[in-house]
């Protein structure tokens, strides 16, 4: 058994002149909770799409599950479930009718997990899935999901239209799911302070390109905001001053611990009046208002 | 074998410190009131975040870090208990901690110009409203 549950390898996809995606490479351990976040657009739909077969990638290589997602990919699906919010399930007309058809396909079907499931989420047997809000249909997309044994969860927005109760329940099921140490979890959401609290691993998308990957305790030690009296003279912009915001010749920056940052302010003439930490929020939009230079991922798996 | 309890209360990023240091203090202090005694088995890391509903890393990073500190003990393919010391390592480390902010307090007092007699009176409020549970600790031991 390999020890990475993802391994993505310099994959890449051109959609033309408007969105490239990668190259990305990224390497999930096993027994984990990988958040990819980013904004709309990054390309974390792609991603997943690619790593499940919607669409060919241009370039690269990808592992799930220990197998190749080209050459062996009857054994990847065998081993992941995918949920997306753009599957639907309409045609099966109720919930019940829905779980019997889904339920048929997977040997790893655990019935009771589903009975569970529909109890926890709050879902009925016999309603309709014409007639269930949005939120109920994601629900429903994840509990098939979550009913099976499957090694490796790919969840693609799982919290889009839940309301914080229901988000809290979907956590603490994914918790649940986690009792078996070979299990892993890769899930895109745009609720950071929710992945704060409940995953391992953070990968940040933006632009087609993966600009930031580590164990999320790791990166909020790493990053922090400074708070900076500038020189009059400070330039404007730069890729050593990364200003999240600025009034005049004071400006919060976002340091890199790792790197000579805070040397280079000091040769600036800049003067560091408080240290902060940031929550992954503002980690998240710290890096996407400074982002946009295109520093090397640092790709060890914490 | 069943599964272990530990009790610990919220876990709540409004409160002060890091999840997984509430966590530490959390557990610190089951074993300062003798609720956790030496020997007694913990939950795997992974119960424990289903619990606590807060990430593997965070609960992996509080065993760490009270393993570190020689509160509690790993033993392969058993468990994690609390060590024989655990219960004396914490009291002490506490002791320090506790005289080491009410050294803080008598400083910052007498630079607000504070009389020796104004501050043993301050302290004998914090006693009172801390009162109520002292009470409910006494019930549980």
């Amino acid at each position: 058994m390999t020890r990475q549950a993802v391994d993505i390898r310099e994959i890449r996809k051109s959609f033309g002149l408007e969105f490239n995606l990668g190259p990305v490479s990224l390497s999930i351990p096993r027994g984990a909770i990988c958040a990819l976040v980013g904004p709309n657009g990054a390309g974390k739909t792609t991603l997943m799409n690619l790593l499940m077969g919607i669409g060919r990638a241009d370039g690269g290589t990808a592992e799930l599950a220990g197998h190749d997602i080209r050459t062996e990919e009857v054994e990847v699906k065998r081993r992941t479930a995918y949920v997306s919010p753009d599957l639907s399930y309409r045609a099966w007309g109720s919930v019940g009718r829905a779980i019997d058809f889904v339920s048929g396909f997977y040997p790893d079907w655990n019935i009771d997990r589903c009975d569970r499931l529909l109890q926890s989420f709050g879902l009925h047997r016999g309603e309709r899935i014409d007639t269930l809000s949005f939120g109920s249909r994601v629900k429903l997309a994840t509990l098939f999901a979550l009913s099976r044994d499957a090694e490796l969860l790919l969840l693609d927005e799982p919290t889009a239209g839940l309301d914080p109760l229901a988000r809290q329940q979907l956590f603490a099921e994914l918790l649940k799911y986690m009792r078996s140490e070979d299990r892993t979890i890769l899930i895109s959401s745009h609720q950071l302070a929710d992945l704060e609290r409940f995953a391992d691993h953070v990968a940040v998308m933006q632009a087609g390109q993966v600009i930031a990957f580590g164990s999320i305790p790791d990166l909020l030690e790493r990053y922090v905001q400074l708070d900076v009296q500038l020189p009059h003279d400070a330039p404007v912009q730069s890729s050593v001053l990364r200003a999240i915001s600025r009034q005049q010749d004071r400006a919060c920056v976002l340091l890199d611990r790792q790197s000579s940052q805070r040397q280079s302010l000091e040769e600036l003439g800049a003067e560091v009046i408080s240290e902060n930490p940031l929550t992954l929020e503002e980690l998240f939009i710290a890096l996407m208002k400074t982002g946009r230079t295109r520093w090397q991922p640092k790709l060890s798996a914490a | 074998m069943p599964t272990p309890q530990l009790r610990l209360g919220p876990i709540s990023p409004a409160a002060p410190g890091a999840l997984y240091q509430q966590i530490v203090d959390a557990v610190k202090r089951e074993i300062a009131a003798d609720r956790l005694l030496p020997g007694s088995p913990l939950p795997s890391f992974r119960v424990l975040a289903e619990e606590l509903l807060v990430s593997l890393i965070t609960v992996k990073r509080a065993y760490e870090e009270l393993e570190r500190e020689g509160i509690i003990y790993r033993r392969q393919g058993l468990g994690t208990f609390v060590s024989e010391r655990g219960h004396d390592r914490t009291r002490a480390a506490k002791r320090v901690a506790a005289r080491a902010s009410i050294a803080a307090g008598v400083h910052a007092g007498k630079e607000a110009g504070m009389s020796d007699r104004e501050l043993q009176q301050l302290l004998r409020e914090e006693l009172k409203k801390s009162a109520p549970n002292d009470e409910r600790h006494k019930e549980a031991v």
